[in-house]
């Protein structure tokens, strides 16, 4: 039991961190960033390929790319800036001013190709069956406490770093920045009237979020030890997105808890504990057509989320009106 | 690369467009006149290309299983339209807000057919006819015909959409739907014609998919789907021509670079077009600006 | 740094005139919506620029504001030469503007609209919101005081709170214009800012644009009324058919028989 928490616990900080990442780009500056999974894989293989070292002839069946074992924290920093880079090459190119549904379109098409690629070449992560014994962090921790103890451990590293992401996205959630992402957002010919420039603003929230991504990716590989493209399939971001949704688009808290409904509270828990039904891989595909129908009763219903976007107020209001929140 | 290959690719090329253009041609009408891009537009080709199987596994006779497709299609499209997409588009009715929909739809559909399907991947058998020789080119009876099949197709558009007089109401739609209505358009049947023809050729080019590549899963459509989106928005929203035209460069580069790279690189192909046309930008309705936001669903 | 509170400072005057556009050409694909006209202001002042529909008034607005390229022709902002610049950087030399469907950020409150023109480009940098937080505390105080008060001047204080989108089209409106001065512009122009406004607030609005320009700021408004251009302008330019055909003072303009002209042409 004990082990099956802290494990929740970690993928649980690693989807928050994906999904504060996925809200400052969708929510505040409405890139509809539908390959936002290619990012944090491009921080997971990142990281596989600089701890995995040199081949041992061990796992004969695996590619060895660049041979590197670089020693913690640096994986994680050359992670999120994988994804970082990653970003901005495609940052470029699609964030020009295009119509938002294009947008989404082209961001949508991306995340399906990238995966049927990286599947098939088996040449770049070793195609379809990715990367395995992706050497976990200060492995002697691992000797000396114990399988248990290591994984809360890490967890609670995991931990540290939402807290730390948390502080920055709430900072940077307050700022004249965010403001102006908000702007663009609503009308990009007004806020380029005044003066703001709209590109720049988008593509610097774009990076900073493919750098949590990626940050995110390279902390589930190492504590899975493995990533192949079964785990970033393209409906894995509208897991992201339908948390972000149902908790509250640009509300950090309602992030919070839209992802551990969505990812927690019924993806990992049905994967885990729900006794499988059928034959295998049904589960898995019932509970996406959930997710689905989930995301569409959500915008049918609450499309502003459980905990709405907190309006910024400037006027003292009667306690009643602050009971009704969002409105 | 040797050019033998690279003519074969060619010839291997306009098959392809023929497919992807079959696709585009419904696309773009469906995008041109409700405005609405929609994502789910793969999955209905997964859709059709499904019932046809199912028809093939009946035993229901060629003619069944090839009129099965278009058939499940314009069904599916115009009952998703007219509950769904209508249902949302009364509550918020934005492009992007409809978008999302669509997406959400085609996510549904997806893993409902991989359900029902066991997640497994399908052969498919169509007879593929005697090989033919016409210049450098090799085709089989089939690729041939999937070329007439979008031939006609394209004729049959340009002809509605010329000739007649639902044809002018459907590109004053996709003009000023406002204006449109004003001048007494009836909107509500062009619309759900509309739907219907879409859906038809999306289930078509879902079986022309599958004739030509030879299984058919879930995911499918989806992967099918790049191609068809970059040939219409290549072409420009609205126009079968452009549709057409913008196959054949989508299709062709895709072959070639399949040929090159490997055959998981020709959709990446299509990505790349894709991205190549936005960097390059063309004048189009594509790029943010007076555009408009409202869908007519 | 230069904080918006000058708006309300002494006229000033660079070298040169306020505005100087010479020979503007705009062409959307194939058709001419603006042929080689020319808008010269010396000085802060109100014109009004009219014409009937398709004469090219919003198209030569777009051109000084930097929203269409100009085929040819330049525009000179205060003796510089803005013609080749995009429409951000037209807006940090000062050349402001309204749109003909009023911009507003439907998602931010009215005073956040404000705000974020008051903070400006300047306190909008990651840098900004990272390093510089204490300079950007000030900054953000320095403007809440100044978008309160322009609030309270257009007498939108007790909505100051309400998001965009929950606004009325006059609203709008006023909060578009009340936004401009967040950003202490040099040259205002303002495209049709009377459509759809309730008839107290037309006259509402001409009162502002006046006082504005008593403050040194020179306004261009695009504007079908007779009876508004000739209470609040200080100059009439006529367009018709792409071309500027006059341009004087109301009573000239009116008496030249040009508005006939550009109205039946």
């Amino acid at each position: 039991m004990s082990y099956y928490l802290s494990t929740i616990a970690v993928y649980f900080g690693a989807d928050l961190l994906a999904a504060w990442a996925l809200n400052m780009q969708f929510g505040w500056a409405g890139v509809p960033n539908f390959a936002f999974i290619i990012f944090q894989a491009a921080g997971a293989y990142t990281y596989a390929a600089v701890t995995l070292g040199p081949d041992s002839g061990v796992n004969s069946f695996q590619h060895y790319i660049l041979g590197a074992n670089l020693p913690f924290p640096l994986p994680l920093l050359v992670a999120a800036l994988a994804g970082g880079v990653v970003s901005l090459v495609v940052g470029l190119i699609t964030l020009r001013r295009l119509r938002r549904d294009y947008q989404a379109a082209v961001f949508l098409l991306a995340a399906v190709i990238a995966i049927d690629v990286v599947s098939a070449d088996v040449n770049l992560f070793n195609g379809s069956n990715g990367l395995a014994a992706v050497p976990q962090p200060v492995a002697s921790l691992q000797n000396s406490l114990g399988l248990g103890a290591y994984q809360w451990v890490y967890a609670a590293f995991v931990a540290l770093i939402c807290v730390g992401a948390l502080v920055l996205v709430r900072s940077l959630g307050r700022s004249g920045w965010q403001r102006a992402l908000r702007a663009a957002r609503d009308d990009e010919p007004g806020a380029r009237a005044l003066g703001l420039n709209p590109s720049i603003l988008r593509l610097q929230v774009f990076v900073i979020g493919g750098m949590i991504a990626g940050l995110s990716g390279g902390l589930l590989v190492g504590f899975i030890s493995a990533w192949s493209p079964g785990a970033w399939a393209y409906s894995e971001t509208f897991a992201v997105l339908t948390g972000i949704i149902l908790g509250g688009v640009s509300n950090d808290w309602g992030v919070l808890i839209g992802t551990f409904l969505i990812q927690i509270a019924f993806q990992e828990v049905t994967a885990l504990f729900l006794p499988q039904i059928g034959y295998p891989g049904l589960t898995d595909a019932l509970v996406w057509v959930v997710i689905g129908v989930l995301w569409l009763t959500v915008l049918f219903v609450r499309p502003r989320g459980i905990l709405p976007e907190k309006r910024f107020r400037v006027l003292a209001v009667p306690r009643t009106r602050i009971w009704r929140g969002g409105r | 690369m040797s050019s033998t290959i690279l003519l074969q690719s060619i010839g291997f090329g306009i098959t392809t467009a023929a497919v992807v253009a079959i696709g585009a041609m419904g696309f773009t009408l469906q995008l041109g006149v409700t405005n609405l891009l929609n994502l789910s537009f793969g999955n209905v080709m997964t859709i059709g290309a499904f019932a046809s199987l199912i028809a093939e596994h009946w035993h229901l006779g060629l003619a069944a299983t090839i009129i099965a497709a278009p058939l499940a299609g314009a069904l599916v499209t115009f009952v998703l339209a007219r509950t769904l997409f209508a249902l949302f588009a009364r509550r918020q009715g934005g492009a992007f807000d409809l978008l999302m929909v669509t997406l959400a739809t085609g996510l549904i559909i997806q893993y409902t057919i991989d359900a029902l399907a066991h997640l497994q991947v399908f052969q498919f058998s169509f007879p593929s006819g005697s090989t033919l020789n016409i210049g450098p080119f090799v085709f089989t009876v089939l690729s041939l015909s999937l070329v007439g099949v979008a031939a006609l197709v394209l004729a049959a558009l340009l002809a509605v959409l010329h000739l007649t007089r639902i044809g002018k109401a459907l590109r004053a739609l996709s003009v000023d739907p406002k204006l449109a209505r004003a001048c007494g358009v009836p909107m509500r049947r062009m619309i759900n014609l509309t739907w219907i023809i879409s859906g038809a050729l999306a289930g078509l080019a879902g079986l022309v998919y599958v004739t030509n590549s030879l299984t058919v899963d879930a995911s499918a459509g989806l992967d099918f789907l790049v191609l068809v989106i970059a040939a219409a928005i290549l072409g420009g929203a609205g126009s079968p021509v452009g549709a057409v035209v913008a196959a054949l460069v989508v299709g062709i580069a895709s072959e070639v670079v399949a040929a090159v790279g490997g055959s998981y690189y020709s959709q990446a192909a299509g990505l790349g077009i894709l991205a190549l046309v936005l960097v390059l930008r063309p004048a189009s309705g594509v790029w943010s600006g007076p555009s408009r936001d409202e869908v007519t669903v | 740094m230069t904080l918006p509170a000058t708006a309300h400072d002494v006229p000033r005057r660079a070298g040169g005139a306020v505005l100087e556009a010479r020979d503007v050409r705009v062409r959307y694909g194939g058709v001419e919506a603006v042929a080689g006209a020319s808008l010269t202001i010396e000085a802060p002042q109100v014109v009004g620029l009219i014409g009937p529909n398709g004469a090219g008034k919003s198209s030569l607005l777009a051109a000084i504001g930097g929203q269409v390229r100009t085929v040819s022709g330049t525009v000179l902002l205060a003796g510089e030469d803005v013609t080749r610049l995009p429409p951000h950087r037209r807006a940090r030399l000062g050349i402001i503007r309204t749109f003909q469907s009023a911009s507003v950020f439907d998602g931010l409150t009215v005073f956040e609209n404000l705000l974020v023109a008051g903070i400006g480009e300047h306190g909008a940098t990651l840098r900004a919101a990272l390093l510089e937080r204490r300079r950007a505390h000030a900054r953000t105080e320095a403007a809440s005081q100044l978008a309160r008060s322009v609030l309270e001047e257009f007498e939108l204080w007790h909505i100051a709170d309400h998001y965009g989108r929950e606004l009325s089209g006059g609203q709008r409106r006023l909060v578009e214009i009340a936004r401009c001065l967040m950003r202490d512009p040099k040259l205002l122009l303002l495209d049709e800012p009377m459509v759809g406004v309730a008839p107290h607030l037309v006259e509402r609005i001409g009162e502002h644009c006046k006082r504005i320009c008593e403050r040194g700021v020179a306004i261009v408004i695009v504007e079908h009324s007779m009876e508004v251009i000739s209470s609040i302008c200080d100059r009439v330019v006529v367009m018709a058919s792409a071309q500027v055909i006059d341009d004087g003072s109301f009573d000239v303009v009116m008496t030249s028989g040009s508005v006939r002209e550009a109205y039946l042409a």
